[in-house]
């Protein structure tokens, strides 16, 4: 299965066309994000959106903070949060120095659009730098999974979090789009990439994305496959091999490993602190996966390295 | 598989209603009213407990919040569909309603920058002078035009003195601190001053006329309130200093370049003075009128007369009012009326005398300890005004004289300094983004103590003179 797919469509997605977004939540903690944001977006020449989620104020007050913030206005103070989509655009250009045309783009505050509960900041002569910048206030999950739909991103790029296991349950069964969470990344940090590989559809994807980000940033790559059993069947075997045979076709040389036991205890333990590591989105019953969880969500909860979750 | 994930995201957004709908449905099927509690007193606690959950859980907007508790007054049989509706809408809703329209009116006015200038004019340059002068003026405001309205015009101020001072406000996180919060405790603080400076004031003061425990006029109220917020201007100053220390003992440089900014509006116009004079007007009619016409119909007023001189449009009237909020306290209002009718508030009262008067002796520190600890923990949790609302029949059946406890639970529902939900004023600083929950822990437990010794010295010292 695996192998007909990939013989027949080498790219089978266009990069051009993928919509990425990164979710920021202050100067100060994520740079690392939007730093790996900005390089992942670049790798598969995607637009990139930023998402700032701020604190919603309680609906008994919220006329006379909004009342405040016209007021603000008034005296030339910005909307809290636009600092940091500021601050975001800021970064961006000095990450992408060689982007002229992301390098003329200036950011007014005072050239927003709401709507929807968003705010959306309007980028003068944004063209062909494809970057959207978006405040909203209330419940992270919440908030980006409306942008997420509203916009069709296909990758959505989050830094780690104190509350991991509600993290990792609540993005991984309700955003929409492929997942990518930046646990303890550390940008001057030289990772392998460690492939999740099994006999899934979701493996398909997860392998063509490796492949343009092992060329791109030149990681060297593993690809693990875990058995529960001492015996690896046709469908684990095959996949395994049709994904080396995909890197080889791309030039790219990769380790494969064969190991048995628990499959998320063993991704865990191989990746240690010093993998990036890429697998497919569960194929489970989505009910089944709320009450139980999946490979994904346990993995992303157990383990500390960033991890890009393919749906 | 798509509509099963919306299903479950749905699940989890609106788990509390549906937790809260289970719990209503076990407590009315299931569990048997106490036998010195009739079923519809039992209903209406009911419903009460599931709307408290519904506001602190914010599943649903308010509006929806609001239907919910009036439909299923009809629907549980409590009441009729008429007299439902007839409790819905009363004096202080309108004042609610008068008081949110005529915020936006003030507000727009631009009256901020001459606000501003005034202040630094009395305070000059240094530090600790603009902090008080800050607290004074938000609280005397507050105590007549509502500390919503306050905390919008006094925000642009404090936070252009803060970038003033300083391009980074992170960097002088204890001025910023101190400034933002002489705004918020100023206002708070200053709320409870007269019936105008907050919605839980003229919400108490309908719980009055309603349980038949006689009436306050403005200045009666200013009489037995005003002292406790002088009194607490100086201090809440002394611990904002102490415990945010801020970093610049001098806004020289701050001030010139507030000063420059505000002397651009150049000098105050007709519009200006004509938007003061009306709301002169306005308090002059609170103050001597409103035992007649009531607080409600006086705001109303006043908003007609805004309209009329085309100081504020109605779109933007609408467009900036809470509409929410206020088909909120009107429902909550309507609940409170059932509460006392049906006889709910009489029996909540008589579990905790019974249960608390086996550890306190006096009635009387009993009745004010227990309506001054219930609204201000409540309030901290919920909103000042809707505890009022919620706890105001309850604490007037505690026995007693109704005006003093009331008079306690309006000024116990102020105490709101320990989180950012409790009062406008705090939600406001903090929704700027340069105050952490952690300050109002730091700072609020000085100005609980402080506002506690303050209402026992007004109930001890000063309510037995008058």
């Amino acid at each position: 299965m695996v192998a007909t797919i990939m013989t027949k469509k080498k790219v089978p997605f266009d990069p051009k066309s993928l919509k990425f977004l990164t979710a920021v939540s202050s100067a100060e903690y994520s740079k690392p994000t939007l730093k790996m944001g900005a390089l992942i977006a670049s790798v598969f020449d995607a637009s990139h959106g930023v998402v700032y989620v701020g604190e919603r104020a309680s609906e008994f007050h919220g006329s006379s903070v909004n009342l405040t913030r016209q007021n603000l206005d008034n005296w030339n103070i910005i909307h809290p949060g636009l600092e940091v989509l500021e601050w975001a655009l800021k970064e961006l250009k000095t990450l992408s120095p060689e982007n002229e045309e992301l390098a003329k783009i200036q950011f007014n505050p005072d050239h927003v659009y709401e709507e929807d509960g968003r705010v959306r900041v309007i980028l003068p002569d944004d063209k062909g730098c494809r970057i959207e910048l978006v405040l909203r206030e209330g419940e992270l999950v919440d908030q980006l999974r409306k942008e997420i739909q509203l916009e069709g991103y296909d990758l959505a790029i989050i830094g780690g979090s104190q509350n991991k296991r509600h993290l990792a349950h609540s993005i991984l069964q309700y955003l929409p789009s492929s997942i990518f969470v930046l646990q303890k990344f550390n940008p001057r940090k030289k990772y392998k990439l460690l492939l999740l590989v099994d006999d899934s559809m979701a493996t398909i994807k997860s392998i063509e994305w490796g492949a343009l980000i092992a060329e791109k940033l030149g990681w060297p790559v593993r690809t693990l496959t875990v058995s529960k059993t001492k015996r690896f069947g046709a469908g684990y075997q095959g996949a395994a091999d049709k994904a080396k045979a995909y890197f080889d076709s791309r030039g790219i040389e990769v380790e494969q490993f064969f190991l048995t036991g628990d499959p998320v205890r063993t991704f865990v333990e191989f990746a240690g602190d010093n993998h990036f590591v890429i697998m497919g989105a569960s194929t489970l019953n989505p009910v089944k996966q709320f009450l139980f969880g999946s490979k994904p969500i346990k993995t992303l909860e157990q383990t500390d390295v960033p991890i890009l979750i393919v749906r | 598989m798509n509509s099963y994930i919306d299903i479950l995201f749905w699940i989890r957004q609106k788990k509390w209603l549906l937790i809260t709908l289970v719990y209503g449905m076990f407590m009315h099927h299931f569990v048997m009213p106490p036998p010195d509690l009739n079923p519809a007193a039992f209903d209406a606690l009911i419903i009460i407990s599931m709307a408290l959950i519904l506001i602190v859980t914010e599943p649903l907007p308010l509006p929806a919040i609001a239907m919910f508790m009036l439909f299923m007054q009809v629907v549980l049989g409590i009441d009729t569909a008429n007299n439902v509706a007839s409790s819905f809408m009363n004096d202080a809703v309108f004042f609610i309603m008068g008081s949110l329209m005529l915020a936006v009116a003030i507000v727009s006015q631009g009256l901020d920058k001459r606000l501003a200038l005034g202040i630094i004019t009395l305070t000059g340059h240094k530090t600790w002078r603009i902090v008080a002068g800050f607290t004074a003026i938000s609280a005397i405001l507050a105590s007549f035009i509502g500390e919503h309205t306050v905390a919008a015009m006094m925000m642009p101020v404090g936070l252009t003195l803060v970038r003033y001072a300083h391009k980074d406000p992170r960097k002088v996180a204890g001025l910023t601190a101190a400034l933002l919060f002489s705004i918020a405790y100023g206002a708070t603080i200053g709320s409870i001053g007269t019936p105008s400076g907050g919605g839980r004031n003229v919400i108490m003061m309908n719980y009055w006329a309603e349980f038949g425990a006689g009436s306050v006029t403005y200045l009666e109220w200013i009489k037995y309130v005003y002292p406790m917020v002088l009194f607490q201007i100086p201090f809440t100053v002394f611990i904002l200093l102490w415990t945010f220390k801020p970093e610049q003992s001098n806004l020289d440089s701050a001030v010139r370049k507030l000063v420059v900014d505000v002397a651009r509006a150049g000098k105050i116009k007709g519009r200006e003075w004509l938007a003061i004079i009306l709301f002169i007007l306005v308090f002059l009619g609170w103050v001597f009128l409103s035992e007649d016409f009531g607080l409600g119909i006086i705001a109303l007023l006043g908003v007609f007369l805004y309209l009329s001189f085309g100081l504020v449009e109605w779109q933007e009237l609408n467009r900036k009012t809470n509409w929410g909020v206020i088909l909120l306290f009107g429902a909550a209002i309507s609940i409170g009326i059932q509460m006392n009718q049906t006889g709910a508030a009489e029996w909540i009262a008589h579990v905790i005398i019974t249960n608390l008067g086996k550890v306190i002796d006096s009635p009387a520190i009993l009745q004010g300890s227990v309506s001054v600890l219930l609204t201000g923990v409540m309030s901290n949790i919920l909103s000042s005004s809707a505890t009022v609302a919620v706890v105001g029949p309850i604490v007037l059946d505690l026995g007693g004289d109704q005006i003093l406890i009331g008079f306690a639970t309006a000024i116990a529902s102020a105490f709101g300094y320990f989180t950012a939900v409790a009062a406008p004023a705090c939600t406001i600083i903090y929704s700027s983004g340069l105050v952490k929950s952690k300050d109002f822990l730091r700072a609020g437990w000085k100005m609980g103590v402080l506002s506690l010794v303050s209402l026992l010295g007004l109930s001890l010292l000063w309510w037995p003179l008058l």
